[in-house]
């Protein structure tokens, strides 16, 4: 390349935009709403104007889900997102209101509430609680919490596993995020039980905090690079300690840490980013180097359909979850059109954000009811809740339909076989 | 991971290519970075259009009279007409209906009137077998009101050139005026989702019905049918004869056609990477072993064959910088002129050299690297060279009967 051609670089590949529009077609927001500018418009098309004077900002700006289907679409990898989420950080003028600081703090929330679960849970169910949400506080009515448990991850891990992770002499330390923490700890105990089956213990980081997505969605981005901050000093720290990766079961945190932490909130993360990973992606890599083996149950069978998540197809990762479920005999695995459910994280428990939310996922929902599969299954919490609130079926992530396949003793032989055994499995071990 | 074959690439060729392994049972991953030219697709698949500035009415024969060089050239003669009725007997499968037959061209509409020969074009498109056809006829352009992206003065200027009697108005209805709000967003596409509505559909019929009362043929722009085949729900609802003519892009039709060929993937099981780039390719001997892409990092990518599918200049299949034109992807020998001021022709609508440039191939479609040829890569589709595709109008048919071709080759090794 000549020179000039490589200094023509510019902020999220900005200048890179053809004004081809082919975004537009894909952006779930301009389908349903008018008042949105469209990516285009909102972001390269903007953002010339907005350098010269921040005036151009348009709040509209916020109803953006911060999906990425954009980016994804974007024959020419400009990054629309990332350039209309920076005007958001840069220009707005809003200040977040209760309600906004109350979601985004997923983990100050999650705290409090798992303290109290049970009347948390109860009271969130009741009408009037929920009418005094919708009204007071802008929550909308029709939604459903996700219930809390009454006992976090972290304290179930200190209490039952930690000690018997111990006898691994390798290890994974495991970003099990919010969800995982204070609504679901069950996927948490499902990737201990994998990861042990296969011989790895698992590590919880030295410090987790929040990482951080709802809070750069509702404004608060100053205290997501707090967030940020720790958790890639716990992160370092785990690799220091030679862990040999960092798994989580989250693809929106993953691709919070990965990506949005260097071009969002501009936090250096190149030195633990290729080590932060999805599990799936993780235990896919080690099978098919032919270092770990999983052995199934003979008599599983499940109709699964499988729905990429947003941030799952902005990673581009898709494959490791489906290719790794695919290794079950006897799941059927379905894939769903590739669409936004509409619930973006906190976006759609807004007020204002709820009718949208739902005609955003409604051919979604219609596919699913086509396919009906016994379950669906995806690599994200939120969209979890969005599509059990708007259909019959229940959500399962891979990870949890990997651990409910396994079969957990055979696994555990293969695994744990004597370094005298090793040289007669090799030709065993590549896996189909 | 390992694949029977990986198409690197997601445009029509590639998909072609994949949609013919998958269905005949092959394990195969298609790499796709970004979307494809399809969506600036008019809704028709083209054989040979023009020779030496002339229109051709009967493809197969102009194909005969191409220099050596031109792809359709290395695919044998008996053969062409075999892989472009499985080229539409695919499509078909796919969910697409298309009128039009391969010995003999018809014409079909441009956004601005233009009249250009084709092959195959979606069923709701207007063709034409002459341009005398409309000559006499009353027409009506009934527009939406504010969609922006029809330009119905060159359209009607181009029909009255034909002798046609035309008027043009525009409807709106309760649902197009609501996306009417958004000045920027006003799409084909936009309004198209709209539309796949039941209710919303009614409402457009019952307009359109009342604006084209005493005409012979209303036209519409193609802003219909994105998830469901709803022109005939609408020529059943409107009393006179329809036809719909394709818009400024993004194009409905093309995202049509892109839309149930990625939809036909799916239901045979082929692995989809989106929006990703291949960014290395291991080669011993004289074959490819794996390729890496940039979102998979680590990860290798293995299977008995490949196919480069990458497209031209637009897609990224070729760059250019001021002095070479190279091939990004596996960094393939490429034919282009060496001197930069042969690239181009001075006049805009002349036949630009540098639109035949590509990668080299045998008459098998394998490129080279390094001056050898690679042995299980083929390359199909716009990245190949000596084809000059909207000169000639040739493009969509090169990626069509290419990929067939390959895929054959492939599945009898």
């Amino acid at each position: 390349m000549s020179e000039i051609q490589l200094k023509n670089i510019s902020r999220h590949e900005l200048e890179q935009c053809l004004k081809c529009s082919i975004c537009t077609v894909y952006c779930p927001v301009s389908a349903v709403e008018p008042k949105y500018p469209g990516p285009k418009h909102s972001g390269p098309d903007l953002m010339r104007y907005r350098i010269k004077d921040a005036a151009f900002f348009n709040e509209n700006l916020k109803m953006c889900l911060n999906c990425k289907r954009c980016e994804v679409a974007c024959p020419n990898d400009v990054k629309v997102g990332d350039i209309i989420q920076e005007a958001r950080i840069k220009y707005s003028t809003h200040t977040p209101s209760l309600r906004d600081r109350m979601l985004a703090n997923t983990d100050f929330v999650g705290t409090m509430a798992t303290m109290v679960a049970p009347v948390v849970n109860f009271s969130l169910g009741l009408k009037p609680a929920k009418t005094v949400l919708h009204t007071v506080m802008g929550i909308d009515k029709h939604r459903t919490f996700p219930s809390y448990s009454r006992q976090k991850f972290e304290t179930w891990f200190k209490k039952e596993a930690e000690e018997q992770q111990k006898q691994f002499t390798r290890f994974v330390s495991y970003f099990h995020g919010c969800y995982v923490n204070y609504n679901y700890p069950q996927l948490g105990k499902d990737l201990v039980k994998i990861m042990n089956a296969c011989n790895y213990g698992v590590h919880l980081l030295e410090k987790e905090k929040c990482c951080g997505v709802a809070l750069i969605a509702n404004g608060l981005s100053a205290q997501a690079k707090r967030q940020g901050t720790v958790n890639l000093k716990s992160m370092r720290r785990s690799i220091e300690n030679r862990d040999e990766a960092i798994v989580t079961t989250s693809s929106t945190c993953t691709f919070t840490m990965r990506d949005e932490y260097k071009h969002l909130l501009e936090l250096d993360n190149a030195d633990v980013r290729d080590s932060l990973m999805l599990a799936t992606r993780f235990l896919h890599t080690l099978i098919t180097a032919g270092k770990i083996r999983l052995a199934f149950k003979k008599d599983y069978r499940k109709k699964v359909a499988y729905h990429s998540a947003c941030h799952m197809e902005r990673l581009g990762w898709i494959v490791y979850s489906t290719e790794l479920m695919r290794m079950v005999p006897g799941l059927d695995l379905i894939m769903l059109e590739s669409q936004c459910c509409g619930i973006a994280g906190t976006y759609g428990f807004k007020k204002e954000n709820y009718e949208r939310s739902q005609q955003i996922g409604a051919t979604l929902f219609d596919h699913i009811n086509e396919v009906d599969p016994d379950c669906v299954s995806t690599d994200c919490e939120t969209c979890k809740w969005q599509i059990e609130m708007s259909t019959k079926y229940k959500v399962i992530n891979p990870i949890s339909l990997i651990a409910e396949a396994l079969d957990v003793e055979e696994t555990r032989r293969l695994n744990t076989v004597h370094e005298a055994d090793k040289p007669r499995m090799q030709g065993d071990l590549a896996m189909p | 991971m390992k694949f029977d074959t990986i198409i690197i690439g997601g445009g029509l060729s590639g998909m072609t290519c994949a949609a013919m392994l998958a269905k005949n049972g092959q394990k195969v991953a298609l790499v796709t970075a970004g979307q494809s030219c399809l969506h600036f697709n008019s809704g028709s698949i083209e054989l040979l259009g023009f020779q030496e500035g002339k229109v051709v009415e009967r493809p197969f024969e102009g194909i005969a009279q191409l220099n050596e060089a031109h792809p359709y050239r290395k695919i044998k003669t008996e053969k062409l007409t075999v892989y472009a009725e499985e080229a539409r007997t695919l499509l078909a499968e796919a969910g697409l209906k298309m009128k039009g037959n391969a010995e003999k061209n018809h014409f079909r509409l441009s956004p601005i009137g233009t009249t250009i020969p084709a092959w195959l074009t979606l069923e709701d498109l207007i063709t034409l077998e002459t341009t005398a056809e409309l000559n006499g006829k009353k027409l009506l352009l009934a527009n939406v009101e504010g969609f922006l992206d029809w330009p119905t003065a060159y359209l009607s200027d181009s029909l009255s050139a034909m002798g046609a009697n035309v008027k043009t108005a525009s409807f709106t209805t309760e649902a197009l005026a609501f996306a009417r709000k958004s000045p920027t967003e006003m799409r084909a596409i936009n309004i198209a989702k709209y539309l796949d509505k039941a209710q919303n559909m009614a409402d457009a019929a019952r307009e359109i019905n009342r604006l084209g009362k005493g005409f012979d043929l209303v036209l519409l722009p193609a802003v219909l049918g994105l998830a469901h085949d709803n022109i005939d729900l609408l020529r059943k609802a409107v009393e006179m004869p329809i036809e719909c003519v394709a818009t400024m892009p993004p194009s409905v039709p093309g995202i049509r056609i892109e839309n149930k060929l990625r939809g036909f993937l799916g239901q045979h099981g082929a692995v989809v990477l989106n929006s990703d780039t291949v960014n290395n390719g291991f080669f011993e001997g004289d074959k490819l072993t794996a390729i890496t892409t940039e979102k998979l990092e680590e990860t290798r990518l293995e299977a008995n064959q490949y196919v480069l599918a990458t497209g031209s200049f637009l897609s990224g299949g070729l760059v250019s910088d001021y002095q070479t034109i190279t091939e990004p992807a596996l960094h393939l020998e490429v034919e282009a002129h060496e001197s930069r001021t042969q690239w181009t022709s001075e006049y805009l609508f002349d036949e630009q050299p540098y639109m035949a440039f590509g990668v080299k191939t045998t008459d098998d479609f394998h490129p080279m690297k390094d001056g050898k040829t690679v042995t299980n890569l083929y390359a199909i589709g716009s990245v190949l060279s000596g084809n000059s595709g909207i000169k000639q109008a040739t493009g969509t048919g090169v990626s069509m009967l290419t990929a067939i071709a390959v895929a054959h080759n492939i599945l009898n090794q």
